[in-house]
């Protein structure tokens, strides 16, 4: 299957949808995450420099919990999103859709170092690719997931108010599609709506700007405006 | 029932669910204020449940995503509260320390017992053979390192501590948090590759620190080395050989996964994992605190260190081996 939307099963019984992430955008999550850690790093570095050997030390304990716990942290408390994998839109779910906890965050920030062999997460990647969810080796030993965060579409209802009967019983999915249409239509073009439209002549029996209205009119039959 | 008639019958709820959603469910603080909104809290895994039939109809129904993403959306949201994670409780944290952590440890005394023999056996090794042939040395060290290894504790310089050239107690600190636990956490992490890994930092580690210590012992410096090592090494080894335990235990679960499908015996090992490398992580702590403000100093007699190094080994032994074995009777008589 091409789509990347992997459906997981809640308790309650229920199909989610969630869109998996490939690693292409996993990746500058992490980049833009290694920016900010060496961005806090730096200052650190500056501000603790002033203070001697005592605030060495203490640079270095920070430096432990800025390479180690920071994804661990921030995946545990801040709904499954580190700054980068907000940045990047993604979020670390359970494989049954739940927020993620502290040990599989733990166990897939930890299994990192295994990603990382050879070198530039060469593992993970290869990992990520064979797998259906692209999750890496850490991901599938901690039961977890990068998914897209998703976001609310703006679906406008069909434009008008116009109602009409298909001429002829639609299937299910011929049904899904000219109330797809009716909803999204608003969001392109004129032309590419009329040549979109054009391609049910048979049903609308109309081409162009009218072949349009009379979709829109069926889209709305089937939702079943009155 | 047409999609129009659905979205109006059901409109409302969706809404006030949504508004909870919004003002109190999302919001951590608003748990401690008084809810004088339209739906009591108690009522929300009812009316969730009742928004996932309503998904599901939607879905069955074939209706249009203005509907199934919606109600998905407002699932998500509810799924996220109902099933989040909860915050950490101190209680808990200690709880896990005394009597959890020594639990898995004993359950996994297999693989604690492997890894403990494939780091000793390697140190001891070393440690003997450079008795008869310190020539040795040289092929694990170069001997720039060896000369840096010799100043650090040497008997006849009083001026600075214990094993180290130099460097402040916090520095130290700093440097051992940083060096030692990230050495233990990987010691688990590579356990991944099948365990093999986890073999080699263990047997390397045991090599290297049989080199040093049996270098060092043979050249005449053993005292103040052993005064140094005494105080840590209840912790620091132990750490280790556990961190190693539970690196076998995953590559075990990868490579002989038992009864179990392949990927569930190596969730259940990260799991496990995770909690052992909890535990691992705070002796490394305490070992590094050790290591840092008691180990280094040079003025104390060797007879206390090695009473107080006596008093670590048999807490941290006992701790392991008696630690949370009432709680698992009780909880098998309940």
């Amino acid at each position: 299957m091409l789509d990347t939307y992997r459906e997981v099963v809640t308790p309650e019984g229920v199909a989610l949808h969630l869109p998996a992430a490939g690693p292409v955008p996993r990746a500058m999550a992490w980049v833009i995450d290694l920016v900010i850690r060496g961005a806090v790093l730096a200052l650190l570095g500056i501000v603790l420099g002033l203070l001697g050997a005592a605030g060495q030390g203490l640079y270095l304990v920070l430096m432990f919990l800025v390479i180690w716990a920071y994804p661990i942290v921030f995946e545990a408390m801040w709904n499954g999103q580190t700054p980068g994998k907000k940045a990047m839109s993604l979020r670390v779910v359970a494989t049954d859709g739940a927020p993620v906890g502290w040990l599989p965050a733990i166990t897939r920030n930890l299994l990192r170092t295994v990603d990382m062999l050879p070198f530039a997460y060469a593992t993970g990647l290869v990992a990520s690719l064979a797998d259906g969810y692209g999750r890496r080796l850490g991901d599938m030993v901690a039961g977890t997931l990068v998914v897209h965060a998703t976001q609310e579409h703006d679906h406008a209802s069909a434009p008008i108010n116009r109602v009409l009967a298909p001429p002829m019983a639609l299937r299910p999915g011929e049904q899904a599609a000219l109330v797809a249409f009716g909803e999204r239509a608003p969001l392109l073009t004129p032309s590419r709506q009329a040549e979109l439209a054009d391609l049910v002549e048979p049903l609308t029996q109309a081409r162009g700007e009218s072949g349009v209205l009379r979709l829109f009119g069926m889209a709305n039959w089937l939702l079943g405006r009155r | 029932m047409r999609q129009e008639q659905f979205i109006a019958r059901h409109q409302a709820e969706w809404q006030a669910f949504e508004h909870w959603l919004q003002t109190r469910g999302e919001l951590r603080k608003a748990l401690a204020e008084r809810n004088s909104g339209q739906i009591g809290d108690e009522d929300i895994p009812a009316r969730y449940r009742r928004l996932c039939q309503q998904l599901a109809i939607a879905r069955r129904r074939g209706y249009s995503s203005v509907v199934t993403a919606r109600l998905q959306v407002l699932m998500q949201r509810g799924h996220n509260l109902l099933y989040r994670t909860p915050p950490p409780r101190w209680r808990r944290a200690v709880e896990f320390l005394l009597a959890d952590f020594p639990r898995l440890v004993r359950s996994e005394a297999g693989c604690m017992s492997a890894a403990a023999v494939l780091f000793v056996l390697p140190l001891a090794l070393m440690f003997t053979l450079l008795q008869w042939f310190p020539e040795l040395v040289y092929g694990v060290m170069d001997p720039a390192q060896v000369a840096q290894l010799e100043n650090m504790y040497d008997p006849a310089a009083d001026h600075h501590k214990l094993g180290r050239d130099s460097g402040g107690d916090w520095q130290m600190f700093g440097f051992y948090v940083m060096n030692n636990i990230s050495i233990g956490l990987r010691t688990f992490a590579s356990g991944l590759l099948a365990g093999i890994g986890t073999v080699l930092v263990l047997v390397f580690n045991g090599i290297s620190i049989g080199t040093v210590f049996g270098h060092l012992q043979q050249v005449g410096q053993g005292d103040p080395l052993w005064r140094f090592v005494a105080g840590h090494a209840p912790f620091e080894l132990t750490g280790i050989v556990i961190a190693g335990g539970a690196g076998l235990r995953l590559g075990l679960n990868l490579v002989a996964p038992g009864r179990q499908r392949r990927i569930d015996a190596l969730v259940a090992g990260g799991v496990k994992g995770a909690k052992i490398c909890m535990g691992v992580a705070f002796m490394l702590l305490v070992a590094a605190f050790i290591e840092a403000f008691w180990s280094s100093i040079p003025s104390i007699p060797a007879w206390i260190k090695y009473s107080v190094s006596a008093l670590l080994w048999s807490l941290v032994l006992a701790w392991l081996w008696r630690g949370g074995r009432d709680r698992a009777e009780a909880a098998d008589a309940a």
